[in-house]
This record gives C-alpha cells, structure tokens and sequence, in this order.
C-alpha cells in the first residue's frame, strides 16, 4: 500500500516549486520594466496568501472552519505597525508579531477548542467580531481611521540589506516568508503531529482510542495557524506603511477562506494559488465593473458544490500519478505511528 | 432629575426602545433558528433575505401598494425564491459528509451574489419608506411611537403564531418528526423532500416579513442583513441552535442589555458585551439557554 499522504504532499511540493519559479519570473520582468503596481500587488496577494495557508492548515487538515482568522493577521499587523513606529527593525517587528500572536491564539485556543463543528465557526466569528470592535473604537490605535506614517524599513541579513520600499526586493523577501511557512507547515504536517491531525479530520472519535489527545492536536494546530496568521499579517505595514480594522473584519477571513476553496482544501498550495487567483480575479474584473462580488461568489459557490477539492484538487491527482510512474511511493511500514494515516487513508477510500 | 423622572424620561423609553429590537432581531433569528433546527442548515445568507424583503417593501411600496397588503404579500413572494435556494443550492450539497461546513460556505457565497445584485439594482444609497403608522401615544406619560408599539404586538402575535403551528399542528408534527428521523418519517408517509424544502422557504418567508416590517425604522441598504445577522446569530447561539423559545428569550434579554448597558457606557461599547455574551455562552453552555427543535 502507497502512502497516499506523502505521495499528495510532494504533488504540492512541485506546484510550490512552479508558483516559486513564476514568482521569480516575474519578479525578474517587473525589475526589468520598472514596474511598481503589479509588484506591489503581486506582494499583497503573498501576504493574504499566509492568512489562506493559515485557514487551510485548521480546515483542510484539522477539519475545523476559522472564520475569524483575520484576527491573528490584524493582530500581527498591529503589533508590527506599533513595533515598527518605535524602532525600524524587520526581525523585532516579526519577532514581536510572533509573540504577540502566539498568546493571542492560546488564548484564543483555550476558549474556541472548547466547540468544534458550526460552533467552532461561529465562536471564531464571534472572537474576531468583538476584537476588531474594540480595535475599531480604541483611540490608542487609531480607531476607525488606522494608523498611518509607518516607516519604511531596511531589512538586514547579515552584511547585506534590503529596503522595504522596493518593489522588487520587498517582493522577494514576502515570498521567501510565505513560501518558509508553507515549508514549515508542510513538514510539520509529514511528522507523527501532522498524521494526527488528518487523523483527526478522518474520524476524531477513533484518535482517543490510539492513545492521542484530541485537544492537544487541535490547540497545537489553532496556535500554529495563529502564528502564521499573525507573521503574514506583520508584514502587510511593510508593504502599505499603514493599518487599519478592516483587516480583522470578516471581509478579511472571508477572502481567505474563498482564497482556499478556490485553490483546493487540504492541499497547502491551493491556499497560495487561491489568494494569487483571488487578486487576479478582484483586478481583472474589478477593470469593467465595481461588481466583482457577483463573479467571485458564483465561482466560490460553483466550487463549494461541484469542485470541492478545488483547482489543484483538479491538478494534483495527474501530477501524483506522473511523480509515483517516475518513482515509485515507498510502502508504509506498520509502524504504530503511522496507523492514524492508515485510518484517515481507509476513511478517504471507503468514502 | 428625581428618581421618578429618570425611569419616566430615560430607562422606560430605553426599555421600550430596546424591546422593539429585540422583536426585531427575534423576527430574524427565528427563522435562522428553524432552519438550523430542522434542516441542521446554518444559513449565512438569511440576513440577505431580511434585505431582500425590505429591498421588495421598497420597490412593492413605491409602486402604491399599500404597507398592510406588503405584509402578506412579501412573504409569500418569498417562498417561491426560499424553495428554489433550497432545491438548487442547499440539496445538492445536503448529504455531503460535513453538511454544516458545506451548506455554511455555500449560503456565504449566495450572500456575497445576492448583495451585489441589491446594490446593482437599488444603489448603494441609504433609504427609507414612509412610517405607515405615524405619530406617537402616551402611556402612563411615557410617549411611545406608534410604529413601534405596533411592532412590538405584531412580533408578539407572529412568534406565537409560528410557535402554534410548529408545536401544536399536524403540520408542525411531520416537520419535527422529518427533523428528528428523516427516514423513519419518510417511511410513515411523511413527504420529507418538500417538507424541507418548506422548512427553508418557511425560515426566508419569516426573514422577508422581517424586512417588510423593520424598512420604516431602520433604513434599507444593501448591507443591511450583514449588520443585523451578526446579532441573529448571536441570539441563535445563546438562545440554543433550533430552539424557538430560546431564540425569543435570548433576543429580549440580549437587547435589553444593550440598551441599558448604553446608558451607563458609550453605546459603541455594546456590542462587544454582545458579542462577548456569545462567546461566554459558547463555552460555558454551547447548547444555549434551551434545547433543540424536534431534539428534545
């Protein structure tokens, strides 16, 4: 027997391989031509593609709907915008968006994961709703208007450094974070915690019985979607050299879970694709008429009911297939560890 | 002011005022909560339909029908487009493995289509009808508008009425039973296919109604369900998802809340007590106030 999860994972591995390739072409072409416009907003859609990879992790590997996760992204944002105004530093701002968002999604965690289901969902709704209430009436942080006059930073590696104020090399670094916390999740998704996730999303009633504590899968897997919530969201006032509530309201967790419909549930990719598809559609459309509301709907509507794996649900399979014709899957072994793969593989299959 | 003066002039009118939300907001959530309770549907485009039946006062209105013909033809004229969402949206995905995380995203994007198709048609600007009742009525010095008096009664006499036939009539009955055991019913002669659909079209028509009678107070534009569904749902919840009873209490008290509450804090800070209720209740007690339709 294939281990199907692996074999799915390095299918996702090549699409992110080819995403990385076309980022970097165009970021080459935009260098080329002076462009300003479309890198800037060639960043903005890796930035909400965190948020989307953020939500695909809970729903597409844990099983659970956020509808609130522009909480931890407006959360880092905030955080990194107060950051920023004090000192300039790029790795500070991260570092404190880290922080910041780590304890927010504990607490978070603590009061959500005591639901799942529809609840689960509303109860995100319901947390992100009141936060961005009190963020939107808290003269502090600029209430309703934001906080502008954000400094442009240099970002420092080492000897060399970067200024978030070009396009192309704030584009670049966008994607190196983005892509690095795809590869974090993707790894962390191939390790025993990351089975007992899927296992979770199979049959959540059976992982007790193997000796897996569900609370502790699904609050491990709420914090990290928190976290990479909240470092995507810290660089959003890199970008824009401001903040403001609208980044908490449901828009903002509702474009990231539209973000991951489109590209397909439970393939990490698809997130990425998604929110690039998203902004690509939102522009396009958005050129002839202000109604982009209508097409975008029908499209997640079309996909919700007859595409539920999404477009690179629709991809993925031919890929598996040339990769497994090229090299074969290895077998899994009967390791104990591996049983709630096999389960959540015998759930998938029977289905 | 003497104690008699701030109960006269500030609580009684605050307590008025907010018993005419809470009507309101109980007319909303009365049919998220049937629809949830029966179809196990969480419905995110109901606030929608709230704005499609005040878009539908409006147009029906401007045309010169009369306000109290607008009562019973709104929601009438909703149950054909309730039926058609049910059939074409909501059956297709109904027996997906998560139903509620799939009829939740499908209702969402029906949501996003059906308020752009409003502000395509209507604008995006503020309106308002006439109050069909004018002037106002004192009673015991207090001075209370009339519309809102006859809010108050007439959401009274619709919950009672839906209460009525869900509880007490043959109709009811085969609805709870087609929502406690699908198959079982069926197998009894219970038609569950258009029972459901029913059940849904129902949950849209009370919605409608809703519009209709909410347009003269609190303006109609295109995102006025997403406003109004925030607090719906919050009821629904607090309430207990299918309870109807739930839903009526927790509307009264919630609101009540939030009106006394703005007298003591600024008004801005209300609706996180809201929704903080909400939260609370999701931890403490998920299961809400009550128990569930046609489950308990």
């Amino acid at each position: 027997m294939h281990d199907r999860l692996t074999q799915s994972m390095r299918a996702s591995h090549l699409l992110a391989l080819l995403f990385v390739l076309a980022a970097l072409g165009l970021a080459a072409m935009g260098a080329a031509t002076g462009d300003t416009f479309y890198l800037r907003l060639g960043t903005e859609a890796l930035i909400f593609a965190g948020l989307a990879l953020s939500v695909d992790l809970l729903l597409g590997y844990s099983g659970a709907l956020s509808l609130g996760q522009a909480l931890y992204f407006g959360i880092g944002a905030y955080v990194s915008a107060l950051t920023l105004m004090k000192l300039p530093s790029f790795w500070l701002a991260m570092a404190a968006a880290f922080l910041a968002t780590l304890i927010a999604s504990i607490i978070g965690g603590l009061i959500a994961n005591r639901v799942r289901g529809v609840y689960f969902a509303l109860i995100t709704f319901g947390l992100a709703q009141v936060m961005a209430k009190v963020v939107y009436n808290t003269r502090e942080l600029g209430a309703s208007d934001g906080m502008i006059g954000i400094p442009v930073i240099e970002i420092g590696f080492g000897p060399f450094s970067v200024s978030a104020g070009s396009p192309v090399g704030f584009f670049l670094i966008v994607l190196a974070v983005i892509m690095g916390l795809y590869a974090l999740t993707a790894y962390l998704l191939d390790t025993p915690f990351g089975r007992v996730l899927t296992a979770l999303k199979a049959n959540e009633k059976r992982v007790p019985f193997l000796g897996y504590s569900v609370w502790r899968a699904r609050m491990a897997a709420y914090v990290l979607a928190g976290v990479i919530a909240g470092l995507s969201g810290a660089l959003y006032p890199m970008l824009r050299g401001f903040v403001s509530p609208e980044l908490m309201f449901f828009a903002t967790s509702g474009n990231a879970v539209i973000s991951v419909v489109l590209g397909g549930v439970g393939t990490l990719i698809g997130a990425i694709y998604g929110s690039v598809l998203l902004v690509i559609l939102k522009s396009i459309i958005g050129s002839w008429t202000e109604h982009h509301l209508i097409v975008i709907g029908l499209l997640f509507m079309l996909c919700v009911m007859f595409l539920p794996r999404g477009l690179v649900g629709v991809v993925r399979p031919a890929i598996e297939t040339w990769l497994s014709r090229r090299r074969p899957a290895p077998v899994a072994a009967a390791d104990p560890a591996d049983l709630p793969a096999i389960i959540a593989e015998t759930a998938r299959t029977s289905r | 002011m003497t104690p008699v003066d701030y109960l006269q002039f500030v609580l009684a009118p605050q307590v008025v005022n907010g018993l005419a939300l809470g009507v309101a907001v109980v007319l909303v959530a009365l049919g998220l909560t049937i629809i949830f309770g029966m179809l196990d549907v969480i419905n995110m485009s109901h606030g929608e339909f709230y704005a499609i039946g005040a878009y539908a006062a409006l147009a029906l209105g401007a045309a010169g029908i009369g306000f109290w013909f607008l009562l019973v033809l709104v929601p009438i004229l909703m149950i054909p487009l309730g039926m058609a969402v049910e059939r074409l949206l909501i059956r297709p995905v109904f027996d997906t493995r998560d139903r509620h995380v799939t009829t939740l995203l499908v209702t969402f994007g029906l949501g996003l289509i059906v308020e752009d198709v409003l502000k395509i048609v209507f604008g995006a600007n503020t309106q308002r009808p006439p109050t069909p009742i004018p002037g106002a009525t004192e009673i015991l010095g207090i001075i209370l508008p009339n519309y809102r008096i006859f809010l108050i009664l007439v959401g009274a006499a619709i919950v009672l009425g839906v209460a009525f036939v869900v509880y007490k009539t043959r109709l009811g009955a085969m609805v709870r039973a087609a929502a406690f055991d699908r198959n079982m019913a069926a197998s009894l002669g219970v038609p569950v296919s258009l029972v459901y659909a029913g059940t849904f079209a129902f949950g849209v028509s009370l919605a409608g109604l809703a519009g209709v009678l909410l347009a003269p107070i609190y303006s109609v534009f295109p995102t006025m369900g997403r406003d109004f569904i925030l607090l719906a749902f919050t009821v629904v919840i607090v309430g207990g998802m299918g309870s109807i009873w739930g839903a009526v209490v927790a509307g009264l008290l919630l609101t009540q809340v939030q009106a006394l509450a703005s007298l003591v804090i600024s008004p801005v800070w209300t609706d996180p007590i809201v929704f903080g209720t909400m939260v609370a209740f999701l931890v403490f007690r998920p299961q809400g106030l009550f128990g569930r339709l046609g489950h308990a």
